[in-house]
């Protein structure tokens, strides 16, 4: 097909999006001093990860922050060879979700092993961590 | 509630189509559709546009199709379910003539997906979960959210990769069969299994291809559509559910939820069960999407979908015929586009019009699945041939 058939548009967007986070604030400064917190409602005690300030089950704003626990194990995981645009200089990832010993199930990078080495039932450990460009963040390491 | 049929039906040819604009690829069902259904395009009361949009230059698509087309003063909107968009434009379509407020009315699906590079557009769909919480931090793919679905089944249920492969080559098959599918060739199990790893389990053949595409209903009501056609299909029931946008809120992994509700209901408002159904467009992004479909859909128990496919029972002339038009893996999956055509080419299937890829027809039911996302939406529609 000659390339007169279509038209590049000259015109680029170039988005980014300033996600508010006032009402989760404790989560992430309590991520960058290394601490896994998330939120308890204080009227019916649903525990919620990720943390909201508004509860799903009651619909109370009221909350408490917990200590979200670090002991986890793996119930499915994959290895991303295919990345997208905004990852494209990364190596590829494994993501796996993990189970909480006495919580939620949290999505994250895995760590610490190949794809090949993992099975669902693995031993995890949940992570705080900060990225280079000074970005806080949660991985899963194998025990 | 009144009884409502599909009239007309119209499909593009599938595929990379920089040979035309949204619009113009919008044009080509919608003419089909019209002539199909032997009307005027003025009789057409209100338009819905099924269309996830982001992938191509214009913002309202609806108002663009509807100018080129030449509709004036419909009422009109875009709909957005993710991959299940197209069903949803036929539920709204289907609402608006059940409930009395049409007579006749137009559902529309198109996604122009190839504008944008590859990589565009697998960060486009990797988006398409809970943003700050699986894409931001650690860049989750459409194939990687399936891929965690196919690790569980697999370790659970002793599903294999060649159990996948054989979903990718049958429905390759049908696609062979399908003019108007994206991919015109056979594969065989070799060539799936030794394809490029994307999400490990999942391979490039294991996953649909990114499509331009559309479709198009007329819907009319039953006194109607008696008048107009011989061959109305009847739309018996949808039923439609959801589930956590967050995939780590789900449970075991092992099916989607949303497909388990939507089905029943849908089973219950046609007053029909998964033993009755002739014909089947099932969701298979993925191939472990449609393994797990059978599953879902109540087709076979839970765990044993690997089996079906391997025993060729979702073939033609086998105990259902499922995805007989290549499915979304080999016909392709323009998103907005796939719930309409899905309608379409079970249509075709119940009037006998699908040629060298006609299933047989016994009890003149059919049935079309369409997800949206990861199990995030789920539409279930039941068509009949009679009432």
């Amino acid at each position: 097909m000659s390339n007169e058939d279509s038209l590049p548009s000259r015109r680029t967007l170039s988005l980014r999006f300033n996600i508010a986070i006032s009402k989760t604030k404790e989560f992430w400064a309590a991520l960058r001093e290394g601490k896994l917190i998330t939120t308890k409602c204080t009227s019916c005690g649903k525990v919620t990860f990720p943390p909201q300030a508004d509860c799903p089950n009651c619909m109370s704003s009221g909350h408490e922050w917990i200590d979200l626990g670090t002991d986890a194990v793996l119930v499915t995981f994959t290895n991303v060879q295919i990345t997208p645009t905004s990852f494209v200089n990364h190596d590829p990832y494994i993501v796996g979700i993990g189970r909480l010993a006495d919580g939620p199930n949290v999505l994250a990078w895995v760590e610490g092993a190949t794809v090949e080495q993992l099975r669902p039932g693995d031993r995890l450990r949940l992570e705080a961590r900060v990225s280079p460009e000074g970005n806080p963040y949660y991985v899963f390491v194998k025990n | 509630m009144r009884n409502v049929a599909i009239v007309g039906i119209g499909h593009s040819r599938f595929g990379k189509r920089s040979d035309v604009n949204v619009a113009e690829l919008a044009f080509e069902s919608i003419k089909q559709a019209i002539e199909d259904a032997k009307i005027d395009k003025k009789q057409i009361q209100n338009v819905t546009l099924g269309s996830a949009g982001g992938w191509y230059e214009e913002s309202l698509p609806a108002v663009i199709i509807n100018e080129y087309a030449g509709f004036e003063n419909v009422g009109t909107m875009r709909v957005e379910a993710a991959c299940a968009s197209g069903s949803a434009a036929v539920r709204s379509a289907y609402l608006s003539v059940a409930s009395g407020e049409a007579d006749i009315t137009l559902a529309i699906g198109v996604e122009k997906m190839t504008e944008v590079d590859t990589l565009t557009s697998v960060e486009l769909m990797g988006r398409a979960g809970s943003y700050l919480w699986e894409f931001e931090n650690y860049g989750m793919t459409f194939p990687a959210y399936y891929a965690l679905y196919a690790v569980s089944h697999m370790n659970k249920f002793g599903t294999t990769e060649e159990d996948l492969a054989r979903v990718a080559v049958k429905a390759h098959h049908y696609a062979s069969l399908n003019p108007l599918a994206h991919f015109q060739k056979e594969i065989t199990i070799e060539k799936a299994l030794n394809s490029q790893v994307v999400a490990w389990p999942l391979k490039l053949y294991d996953a649909c291809p990114i499509s331009d595409g559309s479709a198009a209903v007329v819907l009319a009501s039953e006194d109607v559509a008696r008048k107009m056609t011989d061959t109305p299909i009847w739309i018996r029931g949808i039923g439609l559910s959801s589930d956590s946008a967050n995939l780590s809120k789900r449970g075991e992994y092992l099916g989607l939820e949303a497909t388990v509700q939507s089905s029943r209901r849908a089973y219950s408002l046609a007053r029909t069960s998964p033993g009755d159904i002739d014909v089947a467009t099932c969701h298979d992004c993925f191939t472990i999407a449609e393994l797990m479909a059978y599953e879902d859909l109540g087709l076979c128990e839970k765990g044993q979908g690997a089996k079906l496919v391997r025993e060729g029972q979702t073939e033609i002339g086998g105990k259902i015929a499922v995805n007989p038009d290549g499915g979304l893996k080999a016909k392709g999956h323009p998103i907005g586009a796939t719930g309409v055509s899905m309608m379409v080419e079970i249509s075709k299937q119940l009037r006998h019009e699908a040629g060298k890829r006609q299933a047989p027809i016994k009890n003149g039911i059919g049935l079309v699945h369409n997800v949206g996302g990861t199990g995030h939406y789920c539409y279930v529609t039941v068509l009949s041939r009679s009432l």
